[in-house]
């Protein structure tokens, strides 16, 4: 049929440009537009609505194709090793194109008031185009190595974002604990990576899924697992979350960003992209399933006593990783990326809300914003409630059906370890997200202070912080109910025959434990003379423990000072100084001293140097005479 | 080793455009200062010019050694001038004329001894130029020490911190390779009984035994490797660029220490195939540990530019490394690497001479802020550090890329503890731009001016270069590849 190739053809051309256009607007920006704020915004915000406008195209027209799109070209070649890079367009990368592009509008909508007056305004917009066209390119890559090259750059950008105000030490340095730990996971990912391309020599996704590499299963075992090591960093799982709760030095739409769509979303990306891939592997599945399991409960400890608004949420992104990753190990590859979207979603919506309370009251802490009269804002109050509601998993907002899919999948392991862990974990996070709205909407003392108008500094750009944040919390009211035509298109992926609903047991039984968690909440943070103090508050090391990130900033922080820094470079460095230059300059002093010694030789008097002479001139002919 | 003689002989034009260069701003009365910097641009931009038509012009498809010119020289001694390029040099003569335009560019602002300075930089060229594209191993000989010569007075009379004792080091350290390089060319002219130089009459003709190709690449490992910063003969590296002068720098870590890698591949790995075998798994060992080491050394350190000369140490690794590997990965990664690596730290140096003409401070911990107070200063510097860093879409990322590969092929090991120096690299490079570019401004520099444009120019030169074929590395890959894969299927 002529027809269907001309019209794959142009939905490949889509395809191209919606990667391409913020790439553009980067380039534009950062040559032409750096003096020019409102220029550079349009011309962001065009571009991104371009990639959105083809995102939704794709994802009408597209999304129900039986085989995949795909258009290839050759990057470069060298001997026997051809990397490419192209388009691939299927269920999944159509649905996550739409997310990333969705959230990176509204986002980049929602920085035209936060970011206002700003004086790197036109660099930050330059900068979140190459976030979105670097996430873009990376969610529809057909080959490993080009999803690596993205996924660099996603984590370049993050870099660059995350020290976006970077006249502020803390900002800076959050940017570079991110690139760094990040990239120390990258490189078992690289590892992985090229012992996937020496071992097997096959790049594209769709072939190691299918097992056309013809691999040992030990090798992708091996080869999982350092890619995993990538996941862990980029997805901030244990250990190397640490750096996501220091991201927050950035701006909060950039936060929202980093924690919803793109950066660390990536992580999953790559384990549901390569879902048959890895799911060649029980071993590598069941690593990845306690690291996921250790990070959510880890990470939804650490939620339970901070203070800080953004950090409470940080901490509960690397939970929900967490069980993404959880469901995704266990074979829930529906559950884990349904999961994944409506995270996206109502996490931003967090993020935004959080951001509004912060530009309005000036603090992140949640007593001050709660004492300022927060309850007063009423949009960012009834979003962030709605968030809230789908982030504990209450119905019928989104987060609901996402997690109860992620916990059908647990049950259906043999292990019950692990369903009790996540279970655990479904009532910590209903608590710690309503030990924040508690503290926030009923302050201690509520009633005796009362703030002027809180809406007062920010009305100038309350509007369009205002209406992504209203798009965001409709989405997370629909989004559970899309769950039948998601499950529908992600069906080519891997694991159509999943359960989706699990036995009936499970939804009652963690709608208790959410409604328990709200009730402990509640007792410790809302009713009237409520304590303001939790109950692992009480116990002081384990507060401290939780406070103090379970020790790990700590231990990194050891691990760089004293094994790297006065560890292992500082031996490099006396080695230089003292072993290979000594020997050096040994060398050159010992061709000084012998110098010194022959020169001795010439210091003699005239009479000895004339004997001397004579005695060789004598013995020379005395030869000659004898040979001749 | 396939000759095509060349229609007209560019390689040749380009020596004697430097020389006239050379002689006309010895010419030029020294008062006269702005003539000799605008002779020396000029002499810079058509060697560029001719460097990037011979980029062009040579012919992938057909490989082997083209734009070949073949004069008598001294038929007696077997000497005879022969110029040639293949797919390893003609991104080298890129290389050296773009760091030969930047670098003079860079130098728009310099003062002191004007003519002398250029004089030796032209000079300097030249000999690199001629190394470069020279056939003959004892024109190749001369062409190297006429490369590093010059270098002795630039650091002595126009460099900076210690320079008595960088110069010295470089030079002793230098001559002491040389002292190898040409016993080793005697011995393999000597034990071919063909009376000849010729570089491609040895390599077609003469039969080595397997004991001469060790022992003569010994030679030019160890020789030709203490310039390309080969560990443990690379101290003499980072002190050395400490000492020069912001061009010199740029040249000497750019351009001159691929003449070592360069000498390595074109002397050694042709001639001796078997003693490049041989040696293989210690060049790879001793690269490797270049690497981390490098890496590891950088990160204690507080001086911006030994901040630069460890990275040197550590990314040269990665090229001893490729070639170590004897696949065509691997020698394309190398080649690629050193085209990268010089384009990037020219810029590196470039940034940072900018930085301490302005300042006067390289102790990266007084520094501080820059990016506020000149962002595009600062912005170059950022680019290099990236690229140094190994980011995608960077130049260097694709050479690291293949050598990696290439090492996990051969020597899984040394792959797996070079891989892992990227997360240390990371760090030191990302510390440094933190310390220098972030955080808030130091009140001493609060009214520096940032790059004009036409200062700035050498760094959007290098900039766009650092891009382009990170962009499109296939730009190189293919030039390179139409050699490495007849020098490793040659192989025996």
């Amino acid at each position: 049929m002529p027809g269907a190739s001309v019209i794959s053809e142009t939905w490949l051309w889509a395809g191209w440009a919606a990667a391409a256009a913020p790439f553009a607007a980067f380039v534009l920006i950062l040559f032409l537009l750096r003096r020019r704020p409102g220029a550079a915004a349009a011309v962001s915000l065009a571009a991104v609505a371009t990639s959105m406008v083809f995102a939704l195209c794709l994802l009408v027209c597209c999304v129900d194709m039986e085989t995949p799109l795909r258009s290839v070209v050759t990057w470069m070649i060298s001997g026997d090793t051809v990397i490419s890079a192209g388009v691939h367009l299927d269920g999944l990368s159509l649905l996550m194109l739409a997310v990333v592009c969705g959230i990176c509008l509204l986002v980049q909508v929602y920085s035209l008031g936060y970011m206002a007056g700003d004086p790197g305004f036109a660099r930050y917009y330059a900068f979140m185009s190459l976030f979105a066209g670097a996430m873009i390119f990376l969610v529809l890559a057909p080959g490993l190595v080009q999803l690596y090259i993205f996924w660099e750059l996603v984590g370049l950008s993050s870099y660059l974002l995350i020290g976006f105000w970077f006249e502020k030490f803390s900002a800076s340095r959050a940017g570079k604990k991110a690139f760094v730990m990040t990239r120390l996971g990258d490189v078992a990912f690289l590892a992985g990576l090229l012992l996937l391309l020496v071992r097997g020599g096959v790049m594209d996704i769709a072939a190691l899924s299918n097992g056309a590499a013809g691999l040992s299963s030990g090798m992708i075992t091996v080869s999982a697992v350092l890619i995993f090591g990538g996941v862990i960093g980029k997805s901030a799982q244990f250990p190397l979350m640490t750096w996501l709760p220091d991201a927050m030095e950035g701006p909060t739409p950039v936060s929202a960003l980093l924690h919803s769509a793109t950066m660390v979303a990536a992580g999953v990306f790559l384990i549901a992209r390569m879902f048959p891939f890895f799911s060649q592997s029980d071993a590598a599945m069941t690593f990845l399933l306690a690291v996921g399991t250790v990070s959510m409960l880890m990470s939804a400890t650490m939620a339970m006593v901070s203070r800080d608004i953004k950090q409470v949420w940080a901490y509960s992104t690397i939970s929900q990783l967490g069980f993404m990753l959880m469901a995704l190990a266990a074979g829930g590859y529906f559950a884990g990326v349904f999961h994944l979207f409506t995270h996206a979603g109502f996490k931003a919506l967090l993020f935004l809300c959080a951001g509004m309370l912060i530009h309005a009251f000036h603090s992140n802490d949640m007593f001050v914003i709660g004492q300022g009269g927060a309850r007063g804002l009423k949009i960012p109050m009834l979003c962030m409630a709605v968030g809230a509601a789908a982030l504990s998993g209450i119905w019928p907002f989104s987060g609901f059906a996402s997690k109860e899919a992620v916990l059908a999948t647990l049950v259906s392991l043999e292990n019950p370890a692990w369903l009790i862990a996540g279970l655990a974990g479904v009532f910590l996070t209903a608590y710690y997200t309503f030990r924040l709205v508690f503290i926030i909407v009923f302050p201690a003392g509520r009633g005796q202070t009362r703030a002027e108008d809180p809406a007062r500094g920010v009305a100038y750009a309350y509007g369009a912080m205002a209406w992504p944040v209203i798009l965001l919390a409709f989405a997370t009211l629909v989004l559970g109910f899309l769950a039948a035509p998601i499950r529908h298109w992600l069906a080519a992926g891997a694991g159509a025959h999943e359960a989706v609903h699990g036995p009936a047991w499970l939804a009652p039984l963690s709608l208790g434990l959410v409604f328990a968690a709200i009730a402990v909440a509640w007792v410790e943070f809302g009713r009237k003379n409520a304590s303001q103090t939790g109950f692992v508050e009480r116990v002081r090391v384990v507060a401290e423990l939780f406070a103090r990130r379970w020790y790990l900033d700590d231990i990194w922080g050891w691990a760089v000072s004293r094994l790297l820094d006065r560890g292992a470079a500082e031996a490099c460095r006396q080695a230089d100084n003292r072993v290979i230059d000594g020997f050096v300059h040994s060398l050159a002093g010992a061709a000084v001293a012998s110098g010194r010694v022959l020169a001795r030789g010439h210091r003699v008097m005239i009479q000895a140097r004339l004997m001397i002479m004579f005695a060789v001139v004598f013995g020379l002919t005395c030869i000659m005479l004898i040979w001749g | 080793m396939q000759l095509h003689s060349a229609q007209f002989p560019v390689l040749s034009l380009i020596l004697l455009v430097c020389l006239a260069g050379l002689a006309a701003v010895v010419l030029l009365p020294a008062e006269k200062k702005q003539a000799v910097k605008y002779v020396s641009t000029v002499c810079s931009a058509v060697t560029l010019g001719l460097s990037v038509y011979v980029f062009v012009a040579y012919d992938r498809a057909l490989g082997g050694m083209q734009f070949v010119e073949h004069l008598q020289w001294a038929p007696s001694l077997g000497v005879s001038y022969i110029n040639g390029v293949d797919g390893f040099s003609v991104p080298l003569l890129l290389l050296t004329g773009i760091v030969f335009f930047t670098g003079v560019l860079t130098m728009w602002e310099h003062d002191l001894r004007v003519k002398e300075f250029f004089a030796m930089f032209i000079l300097l060229v030249t000999g690199v130029f001629g190394m470069f594209m020279a056939l003959d191993l004892f024109f190749l000989f001369v062409w190297y020490d006429v490369s590093l010569f010059p270098m002795y007075l630039l650091i002595v009379i126009w460099g900076s911190t210690n320079r008595e004792y960088g110069a010295l080091k470089l030079t002793l350290f230098l001559l002491a390779g040389s002292a190898l390089i040409l016993p080793g060319i005697v011995y393999l002219v000597a034990e071919s009984g063909m009376g000849t130089f010729s570089l491609p009459a040895l390599v077609n003709n003469a039969d080595f035994s397997p004991f001469a190709q060790k022992l003569a690449f010994f030679l030019f490992y160890v020789g030709f490797g203490i310039l390309a910063g080969v560990w443990p003969f690379h101290t003499w590296s980072p002190a050395g660029h400490v000492a020069a002068p912001t061009a010199v720098s740029m040249l000497h870590a750019g351009v001159l220490m691929k003449i070592g890698a360069f000498g390595i591949l074109r002397v050694g790995m042709f001639l001796c195939p078997e003693g490049w075998a041989f040696w293989a798994p210690v060049m790879a060992l001793l690269a490797t540990i270049g690497i981390v080491y490098g890496a590891l050394a950088g990160l204690r350190q507080t001086d911006l530019k030994f901040v630069i000369g460890y990275s040197s140490v550590s990314h040269m690794g990665v090229v001893g490394l490729g070639l170590a590997a004897m696949t065509v990965d691997g020698v394309n990664g190398a080649v690629f690497q050193m085209f990268a690596h010089g384009v990037m730290t020219a810029l590196f140096f470039s940034a940072v001479g900018y930085i301490y003409d302005k300042t006067h401070e390289r102790k990266f911990a007084n520094l501080g802020g820059l990016s506020h107070v000149m962002p595009v200063a600062g912005g170059y510097f950022i680019l290099a550090a990236l690229t140094g860093i190994g980011v995608p879409c960077l130049a260097s990322f694709w050479a690291e890329l293949l050598v990696l590969l290439a090492a996990f092929d051969v020597y899984p090991v040394y792959g797996a503890v070079a891989v892992s120096a990227l997360a240390i690299n990371a760090l030191f490079i990302l510390r440094v731009v933190e310390k220098t570019c972030f955080g808030p401004v130091n009140p001493k520099w609060e009214h520096l001016p940032d790059v004009s444009f036409g200062l700035g120019m050498p760094r959007l030169v290098l900039a766009g270069v650092i891009v382009i074929f990170g962009i499109m590395p296939f730009l190189m890959y293919e030039t390179i590849q139409s050699a490495s894969m007849l020098l490793i299927s040659g192989l025996p």
